[in-house]
Parts: structure tokens; C-alpha cells; sequence
């Protein structure tokens, strides 16, 4: 049972990232209509900066959030302009072509500057264990679960407690109305790359001290971010907290129970199940 | 056959006698091979739309079955490749049909999730070989029946025999129906339903096609490499390469997947050996950045740009143009449309509240009312978009309640959007293929070219609404006003004995107002039965025999037009009391 126990603790606090992941994905998508296929890629080569951070210049991952997360912002907002701008009223197919290969793009720039190796973070504060009522809390997971769930607490705070915030809500509901009341949609768009991609850059700087990073890592994080949004229902700061927490589980859980090595698959299964059965999500719209 | 592709087939069955060099000969194999698959994803997600991530669960499955066939029971490689294809089929089939209710980004993931799945599968199935993979048995080089040979060259002409087997089934799709009726599907499926295309079948045999053709690919490289495991067979690596591929190769064209294929196994291939393995990668960094151009510039890739300098021709059309003005067939007695109390609610609104009308045969039925009175959802519940919470309709003698919007339009009855609704990449002829009657149309039928008789009622059609000579540009440059009688020819090219117009005239110019008015009354002194929502009076007076009054969900009032002029609640409704 302690078994049981011990993997829903690490699925949630792994789910809570994976939530961090997913809420970009579903900001960015709920404003822009724009389903972004290339969004694990900036997480794989988010922790390959907090990585080279760490390696070369001796910056602990800790210390990296102030770099990486504003350089990620900036990032997004940039992806935006330079090339989402110009395919907002294409057709579907040319939107899901381009961010497409704008994942190649990513993926395959990273695999020629830094090779095909994992390569992974040792050392960093963030590391140990500490005992908590006969299970193992593991730090650096504890860690990134706390700076995932403050996201989550300071998003929801901006996007409903700011003029900026409802704003941006209102860009998503409709923008063309938004734009009527004065709003710049324009401004609204980039922002929500800016502050999606920004997320993703706290996710990969916390995943770095227990998660080895490599050009490939992309696919099954598209996936598990993907899923989650499925799971929680797209557009909502909590649908993307509680679809990360549900994969989380299904994950480490499933997993535990059944067998390690197939514990991606399960999740996989439940997020096709749940694509078939209610393509809305469970606490969807 | 044409010239050149006589030409072409020589030199490519000539090159492997004249070059030796088994470098060259590894890259030829490559990029048939993977031009094959590239033209197998093409035929689903290029001319149908359906993006399909996952092609390397039908690449493997057909890498594995033959390869375990051939391991565990000596079973002659050329039957494994067909029953790995048969066995990918059916697969696709099964995981195929439900997804495909999906919107196309969910469709797509779908596919991803289900390469991952396969993929972790058979990295932990013992059987056959898990993570360790499997090495063909070599005893069966150079002998007849096996497909495994110590030279270069019968791969080559394997492979070659492949491609060109995939290349001729697109051209056959291009070149028959089929490719309309599955462009059409990607355009716009609803619109295509609306015609009466099955559209599930279709999607159903395009994914099977190409699932099948893809596991034929796969065996032929398991034959190849001598070595499979889930990580060259069964990857996500395969499914995008061969998207990347199609994409920059260009989708939804003959020639496209080939010329991508050779343009990127070949740049992949020797740039390695120039750079070595510093090299991998950057190839796919320009093929990222390329497909983000082409997205944004030439969606038809690299094809797309060398046909930029051609110009379309105009299509020919086989069989003459029929006579279309038949004897005047007047008003029946009898019913051919009857709606019994149908009701729709959303949330609390009840949209249509026991809304009852019936239409005789030959009879043009207006129906008028303000915005919001129902009139759309009336329209959308007896063609199968929407399904009434209550109530009946019977066309004829068959009962429509709650059938699907390509069986409506099958039994004889199609609609006309209210925004028009056209194929954005097909041309106006081709609009007139996919109108086509469907009824009793097998999916194989539709790889031939439609019977004279059917090309020439559309070329008559057209004539009648004045687009013949519009009939080889693209309907998306037509004016609104045209699109409109497009939309009109095809509703007629249907068919279809009863026609429902959703306000045909609204924005149109009054000169083809009185146009449409009088192929209208053509239409229907021939026998057609039109059902018109309508706000303009004046062409409510030209054409209705009957006039149906509808407000608030409810129908108010019936009668001529001039009784409907003088009803109180009709006016009460529009000026207010």
C-alpha cells in the first residue's frame, strides 16, 4: 500500500508540472486559436538553458529562474510576432504546418548545437529527500510542484484580478469584439505566447534537477501536456491544473500498480478514451 | 502513358545497370521507399485531410509481420507483405473510425499517441524480439521465393516498383473522382455530407489504402536492413519524416511526396557523408524552417512551385450536353415533404416548437419570418446538422427523422447554405463532380471517371447558370452572386427532388436576383420542388405558390402570398402593433 501511496505523491507533484506545461499550451490556444504543436520543444530547450546555466557558468537552477523565465517570455513573444502574426486567418491545416515546422526547427537546432546525449544536472541545491510520515518527499520534486502551484496561484491572480488579466480573457472569448472595445487584441496574442512559453520556462528550469534532458524529450511531453489540457477541458487556468494532476496519477500510479515501463501508454490510452467519450474535457465547458 | 513518364520509367529502371556504387544505390532505395510512404500518408492527409501523425504504427506493423512470418515460420516474405498490409488495414480501420469524429489538430495528436502506444507495445512484446529487435535469418539470401538477396540491385527495383505503384494510384486518384470527393472532405466535410458523400466511407478507405501501402513500404525496408527493433521501425522519427516529406514534396499532388522524397533522403544522405555526424540535424533545421515558409507562402510545396508556371487547363468533359428543358410537370395532390411537430430546444430557448409544414410535389414553398425565428434550425433539423428533440419527417414514404445529412440528401432532398458554402481549393467543374447522385455509388466506383451521361448533365448545368466557362478556376475567385448559382448547380446536379434554399438572394445583385428567379421557376416548371427561406418580398411574390409564416419558433400563418401580405399576426410581427 506505502507503494500506492508513495506514487500518488510523486504523480501529483510531477502532475503539477505537467499542469505548468499544459497551461500554456491552453493560454495560448484559448487566445490565439492557435493549437501549438512546437510547445515541449521551447521545454526541451528550457532545460537545456538552466542545463548550460548550471554547466558553464556555475549558475544553480534555482538561481536560474530570473534568467530563464524572462528570456522564455521574450521567447514566446517573439515566436509570436515573427511567425504566429502571419498565419492567424490561414486555414487549419497551414496553422498545424506551421507550428509544425517550427518544432523541427527547434528540435533539430538544438540537436545540431548540443548532439544527441542526455545530458543531465547533478549537484544542485535542489537535491535529497526528506521523510514525511513514512513516505520520501523528494526536494527537487517538492520544488518544482511549489513554484508550479505559485504559477498557477499568480496567473489565476492576473488574469482576473488585472485590467490587463480581463483583458486578455475577453481577447479569448471573442476578439473581434474585444478589439471593438478598444482593446489591442495584437498586444493581447503576443502576451499570451509571452507568458504560455514564460510558463513552460519555470516548468523546464524546475525539471532539470531530476529530469535528464536530451533533443528527442519533445514528443512525450507534447503528448503529456496535450493530454492534461484534453483531461482538464481547454481555456481555464484550473482545466489545466487539474488535467496535469489527473495524468500525474494516471502516470505514477498506473504505473506502480501495474508495471513501470507502461506507464506513458496508460496515459496515452486515457487521453485518446477521453478524446472519443468527451472531447471537452471532464471539466469542460 | 505519356512521353516523359515512358522516358522517366527507362531511366529509372536503366540507372542501377549503369551505377554500381551501392552508396548511390542505399540512396535510390531510400527515397523510393520513403517516397512510397510519403505518397501513402499523402493520400489520407494530403487529399483528405485526415493528418495522420502516427504512420509508423502501419510502417511497423508491416516491418513486423513479415519479419516475424519469415523468423518463426519461414513464410516467403512476398505473402508476409501482403498480409502485414492486410493486417495495417485493419488496424487503421479500427483505430481509424472513431477518430476520425475528431477535429483535425485532436485527430492528429490522436495519431501521436497511438504511434507512442504501438511503439511501447512492442518495445516490452517478447514475442517479437521487444527492445533486443530481431535479426532476419540470412539463409534465405538469393533464393527465389524469399525477398532477400546479397545485392543491391533487386531491392532497387523492389522499391522502385513500389513508389511507382503508389505515384500511379494517386495519378488515378487525381484523375477520377475520387480526388474531388476527397478534397472535398478536407475543404468542407458538412458541405460534402450535405451532397450525400459518405464521408466516413471515404475517409475509411483513404486511411486503409494508405495504411496498407505504407506496411507494404515497411516490409520491404525490415527485407532491406536485415535488423528491425521499435526504434527504427516504430517511431515517432518515421511518422514525422514521412509528414516533412509530403509536406515540403507538396500535399494533396501526384508528383509531390516523390520529389520530396528525393529531395530529402538525398540532402539527409549526403550531407552526412560530407559533414559525418556533425551534420545530422542540420538538414532538418532548414526542412523546419522550409515547411514554416511554405505554410505561410506555398501550401502546395515544392510542387506547388514549379506548377506556379503552368497554367490550369480547362477540363474536358466526356459526353454532350443534355437537353435540360423537360415537360411542365405540375402541382401534385399529394405530399412529397411532410414535417410533423418538430421541436429543438437549446438550453432553455425553445428554438422550433412543434413547427409542422408539408410541401407537394412540384410546389415552390416559401418560408418568411424575422431573424431568430427558426427558420435555419428548421432547415438544419430535417437535413440531418441537427437532431429535433421531437417530432417527424417523411420525404415520400421514406421517414428522415434524425438520418444522417448524406442519407437525406441520398433519398432526394439537398439544401443550399445560407453562406455559401463552396470547396476552396476545387475548381467549378470539379464542384459539379462532387454533386454528383451518390445513390448506390460503391467507394470503388468512384476510381473511374463519371459516366458521360453524369458529365454531361453538370456541363448542361452549368451552361443553364452561366458558368461553363468559369469551369476550370477555382470556385473560391468566383463573386459571392456566382458562388451562389454554383451552389444552385450543384443542389440540381444532386438530383435531388426536393431543394431547400437558405435565402439565395441575400447579397446578391438585383440583376442575378432576376436571374436565380427565373432558373428557379425553369427548375421547378421541370418538376423540382423547392422549400426557400426568404426575406425579399418581392421574390417571395415571383416564385411561392404558398407562403409559410414562421416567428418565435412557431409557424403563425399559411397561404398564398397575398394572403400572407394581408395576415394580422404576419404584420403584427413585422411593424409591431
Amino acid at each position: 500500500m506505502d507503494f500506492v501511496l508513495q506514487a500518488a505523491l510523486n504523480g501529483v507533484l510531477l502532475g503539477l508540472v505537467y499542469g505548468l506545461v499544459a497551461l500554456g499550451l491552453s493560454l495560448i490556444w484559448g487566445v490565439t486559436d492557435i493549437v501549438n504543436l512546437a510547445h515541449a520543444e521551447y521545454l526541451m530547450l528550457g532545460m537545456y538553458a538552466t542545463y548550460w546555466l548550471w554547466a558553464l557558468a556555475h549558475i544553480d537552477p534555482l538561481y536560474a529562474i530570473p534568467l530563464v523565465v524572462p528570456a522564455f517570455f521574450l521567447f514566446g513573444y517573439v515566436t509570436y510576432r515573427v511567425l504566429i502574426r502571419r498565419i492567424l486567418s490561414a486555414p487549419m491545416v497551414s496553422q498545424i504546418f506551421a507550428t509544425f515546422g517550427l518544432l523541427f526547427f527547434l528540435r533539430y537546432s538544438a540537436f545540431a548545437a548540443f548532439g544527441p546525449n542526455v545530458r543531465g544536472i547533478w549537484g544542485s541545491r535542489l537535491e535529497g529527500s526528506v521523510p514525511l510520515g513514512g513516505l520520501v518527499l523528494s526536494l527537487p520534486k517538492g520544488a518544482a510542484a511549489l513554484a508550479a502551484l505559485c504559477t498557477f496561484a499568480g496567473l489565476w491572480l492576473f488574469l482576473n484580478r488585472t485590467r490587463t488579466g480581463k483583458a486578455l480573457q475577453a481577447t479569448a472569448q471573442d476578439h473581434r469584439v474585444a478589439q471593438t472595445l478598444g482593446i489591442d487584441t495584437e498586444q493581447m496574442f503576443a502576451l499570451s505566447w509571452g507568458i504560455g512559453i514564460g510558463a513552460v520556462g519555470v516548468a523546464a528550469v524546475f525539471l532539470s534537477p531530476f529530469y535528464q534532458t536530451s533533443p528527442a524529450i519533445g514528443d512525450a511531453f507534447l503528448l503529456l501536456a496535450f493530454s492534461s489540457v484534453v483531461l482538464g477541458g481547454f481555456g481555464t487556468v484550473s482545466g489545466a491544473l487539474v488535467g496535469g494532476l489527473c495524468i500525474g496519477l494516471v502516470e505514477n500510479v498506473l504505473g506502480a500498480l501495474i508495471a513501470p515501463t507502461f506507464k506513458l501508454l496508460f496515459v496515452f490510452v486515457v487521453f485518446i478514451a477521453v478524446l472519443l467519450v468527451r472531447p471537452a474535457g471532464l471539466v469542460g465547458k | 502513358m505519356t512521353l516523359q513518364a515512358v522516358l522517366l520509367a527507362a531511366a529509372l529502371v536503366a540507372f542501377p545497370f549503369v551505377v554500381h556504387s551501392s552508396f548511390h544505390l542505399n540512396a535510390a532505395i531510400l527515397v523510393f521507399l520513403f517516397g512510397a510512404v510519403a505518397q501513402a500518408w499523402n493520400i489520407l492527409g494530403g487529399y483528405a485531410g485526415q493528418l495522420s501523425f502516427g504512420h509508423s504504427v502501419f510502417f511497423g506493423i508491416g516491418a513486423y509481420t513479415s519479419s516475424v512470418l519469415l523468423w518463426r515460420y519461414a513464410f516467403t516474405p512476398w505473402g508476409g507483405a501482403l498480409a502485414g498490409a492486410f493486417l495495417a488495414a485493419t488496424v487503421s480501420l479500427i483505430v481509424g473510425s472513431p477518430t476520425f469524429r475528431l477535429r483535425r489538430h485532436f485527430f492528429a495528436l490522436a495519431t501521436l499517441a497511438l504511434g507512442e502506444i504501438a511503439r511501447i507495445t512492442f518495445l516490452n512484446w517478447t514475442y517479437v524480439g521487444a527492445a533486443i529487435g530481431l535479426y532476419l535469418p540470412l539463409q534465405y539470401r538469393n533464393i527465389g521465393t524469399y525477398m532477400m538477396w546479397d545485392g543491391k540491385r533487386p531491392y532497387y527495383m523492389v522499391a522502385l516498383g513500389l513508389c511507382a505503384l503508389a505515384v500511379a494510384l494517386a495519378a488515378l486518384i487525381d484523375r477520377t473522382r475520387m480526388g474531388p470527393y476527397l478534397r472535398a472532405i478536407n475543404a468542407d466535410e458538412d458541405a460534402a455530407r450535405a451532397l450525400g458523400l459518405h464521408v466516413l466511407r471515404y475517409k475509411q478507405w483513404a486511411i486503409a489504402t494508405s495504411a496498407a501501402l505504407t506496411a507494404l513500404a515497411g516490409s520491404v525496408y525490415a527485407q532491406y536492413v536485415l535488423y528491425i527493433d521499435p526504434y527504427n521501425v516504430m517511431t515517432a522519427r518515421i511518422s514525422l519524416l514521412v509528414v516533412v516529406i509530403a509536406l515540403i514534396g507538396g500535399r494533396a499532388t501526384v508528383w509531390g511526396p516523390a520529389l520530396g522524397a528525393v529531395f530529402i533522403v538525398l540532402l539527409s544522405e549526403y550531407s552526412r557523408t560530407v559533414l559525418g555526424h556533425l551534420g545530422e540535424g542540420y538538414d532538418f533545421i532548414v526542412f523546419g524552417a522550409a515547411i514554416m515558409a511554405l505554410s505561410l507562402y506555398e501550401p502546395r510545396g515544392l510542387y506547388g512551385l514549379v506548377r506556379r508556371v503552368r497554367s490550369r487547363p480547362l477540363p474536358q468533359i466526356a459526353g454532350a450536353a443534355q437537353d435540360l428543358i423537360g415537360p411542365p410537370s405540375p402541382v401534385a395532390a399529394e405530399a412529397v415533404l411532410s414535417i410533423e411537430d418538430i421541436s429543438k430546444r437549446f438550453g432553455g430557448i425553445a428554438a422550433l416548437d412543434r413547427v409542422g409544414l408539408s410541401v407537394r410535389r412540384g410546389e415552390v414553398v416559401c418560408l418568411i419570418g424575422p431573424n431568430g425565428a427558426g427558420k435555419s434550425t428548421l432547415f438544419d433539423c430535417i437535413t440531418g446538422f441537427q437532431r429535433p428533440d421531437a417530432g417527424a419527417v417523411r420525404l415520400r414514404d421514406a421517414s428522415l427523422t434524425g438520418a444522417p445529412a448524406h442519407r437525406v440528401a441520398l433519398l432526394g432532398m439537398v439544401r443550399a447554405f445560407q453562406l455559401v458554402r463552396v470547396f476552396s481549393d476545387l475548381t467549378v467543374w470539379e464542384h459539379m463532380l462532387v454533386a454528383q447522385p451518390h445513390r448506390n455509388e460503391s467507394v470503388w466506383a468512384a476510381l473511374r471517371r463519371s459516366a458521360p451521361r453524369v458529365e454531361g448533365q453538370g456541363q448542361a448545368l452549368l451552361q443553364f447558370v452561366g458558368l461553363l466557362d468559369s469551369r476550370g478556376i477555382l470556385a473560391d475567385e468566383l463573386s459571392y452572386g456566382q458562388q451562389k448559382l454554383l451552389a444552385f448547380a450543384m443542389a440540381l446536379m444532386s438530383g435531388a427532388e426536393v431543394i431547400l434554399l437558405d435565402e439565395p438572394t441575400a447579397g446578391v445583385s438585383p440583376q442575378m436576383t432576376q436571374q436565380l428567379i427565373g432558373h428557379i421557376r425553369e427548375m421547378n416548371r421541370q418538376g423540382r420542388t423547392f422549400v426557400i427561406i426568404e426575406h425579399n418580398m418581392a421574390v417571395v411574390d415571383a416564385l411561392a405558390h404558398r407562403v409559410y409564416f414562421m416567428a418565435d419558433g412557431h409557424i403563425l400563418a399559411e397561404g398564398t402570398p397575398e394572403q400572407i401580405r394581408g395576415d394580422p399576426q404576419v404584420l403584427e410581427a413585422y411593424y409591431g402593433r
